[in-house]
């Protein structure tokens, strides 16, 4: 065996990567069991009635504070091959940067007419499309005043595609002292939406953010 | 897009940290227990039940908690539910083989059927993490009193010490039947098990 599996870095300030990241180099994986670690994702369906559009609760409630935004891509594999009907799950924190998450016990307001979370499928070609609210960026470390970037969490899962990322929004002051972005060095830049111009539908503004999910793990290409 | 010169591939988008409020209304309870197909479905996977209790485990210890934990295993016959085997006789109509859960604490009940033995492997369950302060990290268990373990090729590649840290022990079994197996997953430190990775290939 010529070469050696990747040595995972601990994220600077990030108390939990201390915690949590495995020492120990990973380990290869013999050829004979690399098929019983790709997962095939089961298609499933989506929970609520406008899935895609967090910007409000229901379609008949208003709207929740701060800057509506349009986020839309492709969703492709390395080989650039769209990868459809894929699921997007969704969750961003309000625009003063709180989650209605149980777990987030911080003092900053809830929004009555924010709740978060959303689901969409990409279609045939690979795009999705979904409406939020621009999130507030938050104080993760009060000790020593590091913040958290603004930023969007999405799980991508369908078929042998898996992917769990941070859209970042671009000139941000908090990016460059984020653990992740740090550890990501100059690919940190991909995680970064493009902004587009958004005249003819009811948001503020668009992100373009086009996802390639890597790994040779993705065997199976649909 | 700017691509991988060298291979001809696209760059991809990086993996990040799933944070510590990954949302608990995106559970399905039904990812939770292949044991079952649909609720209110006359049918049941072929296959013996078992419940795996887990425990993730930190470098001082303590429980990783909301962690998303993620399974992936093939069916009572060895069948992953995958393209590959698509059409296969051995293919269980009730049972996909792909499970998941957000754990609030850190410890997991997973429940499922013992997944079968296939060519040349052992029965196992590759199991994925999605943590706050990491980056998706994949493990596979195994059955310490399955047979075939002494020569599955990966159980194999480990030392005798780092096999151990990957079998799940019976112990006992549930109101309902099922089979107990216990594991404790300590992701850093000093009992740290095998973690392994699946972007980088032998020999490249
Ligand atoms: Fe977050």
């Amino acid at each position: 065996m010529s070469n050696t599996g990747r040595q995972l870095k601990i994220g600077p300030t990030d108390n939990t990567s201390d915690q949590r990241t495995p020492r120990n180099r990973l380990r290869l994986i013999p050829e004979i069991a690399r098929e019983s670690f790709a997962p095939y994702v089961p298609q499933r369906g989506l929970s609520r009635q406008n899935d895609w559009d967090l910007t409000r609760i229901a379609p008949d409630l208003p709207r929740a504070e701060g800057v509506a935004i349009e986020v839309s891509g492709k969703l492709q594999n390395e080989r650039g091959t769209p990868i459809s009907n894929a699921m997007l799950e969704i969750w961003n924190a309000n625009h003063f940067g709180r989650y209605r998450h149980i777990e987030d016990h911080s003092n900053i307001p809830l929004d009555e007419h924010f709740l978060g979370t959303g689901r969409v499928f990409t279609d045939s070609e690979g795009n999705y499309t979904f409406w939020t609210i621009s999130p507030g960026a938050y104080l993760a470390r009060p000790d020593i005043g590091r913040w958290r970037p603004k930023h969007i969490h999405i799980s991508v899962s369908g078929g042998g595609s898996r992917l769990i990322t941070q859209l970042y929004f671009p000139d941000e002051p908090n990016n460059a002292s984020d653990p992740m972005a740090i550890l990501m060095g100059d690919d940190f830049e991909r995680n970064i939406g493009k902004p587009y111009e958004t005249p003819k539908i009811d948001v503020d503004s668009g992100l373009n953010f086009d996802i390639v999910v890597g790994g040779r793990n993705a065997v199976y290409f649909e | 897009m700017k691509a991988n010169m060298q291979a001809d591939l696209l760059l991809p988008t990086n993996e990040d940290t799933v944070g510590p409020y990954f949302p608990i209304n995106f559970s399905d309870p039904l990812l939770e227990d292949l044991s079952q197909f649909e609720s209110g479905i006359t049918a049941q996977p072929q296959g013996v039940p078992i419940i795996l209790k887990g425990r993730l485990l930190d470098r001082y210890g303590e429980l990783a908690n909301g962690t998303v934990v993620e399974f992936w295993q093939a069916n009572a016959k060895g069948v992953y539910r995958s393209p590959k085997h698509e059409g296969d006789s051995d293919i269980d109509p009730w049972f996909w083989g792909y499970g998941r859960l957000r754990t609030e604490s850190g410890e997991f009940e997973f429940k499922t059927i013992m997944p079968g033995p296939c060519a040349d492997r052992a029965s196992n369950i590759t199991i994925t993490l999605f943590s706050d302060g990491i980056s998706r990290i994949v493990t596979q268990i195994f059955f310490a009193d399955q047979t075939g373990n002494a020569s599955d090729p990966l159980l194999q590649s480990l030392s005798c010490e780092d096999q151990a840290k990957l079998s799940a022990r019976h112990e006992g079994e549930a109101d309902c039947g099922s089979k107990i197996y216990t594991i404790d997953i300590v992701m850093a430190g000093e009992n740290e098990i095998p973690f392994f990775d699946d972007l980088i290939r032998e020999g490249e």
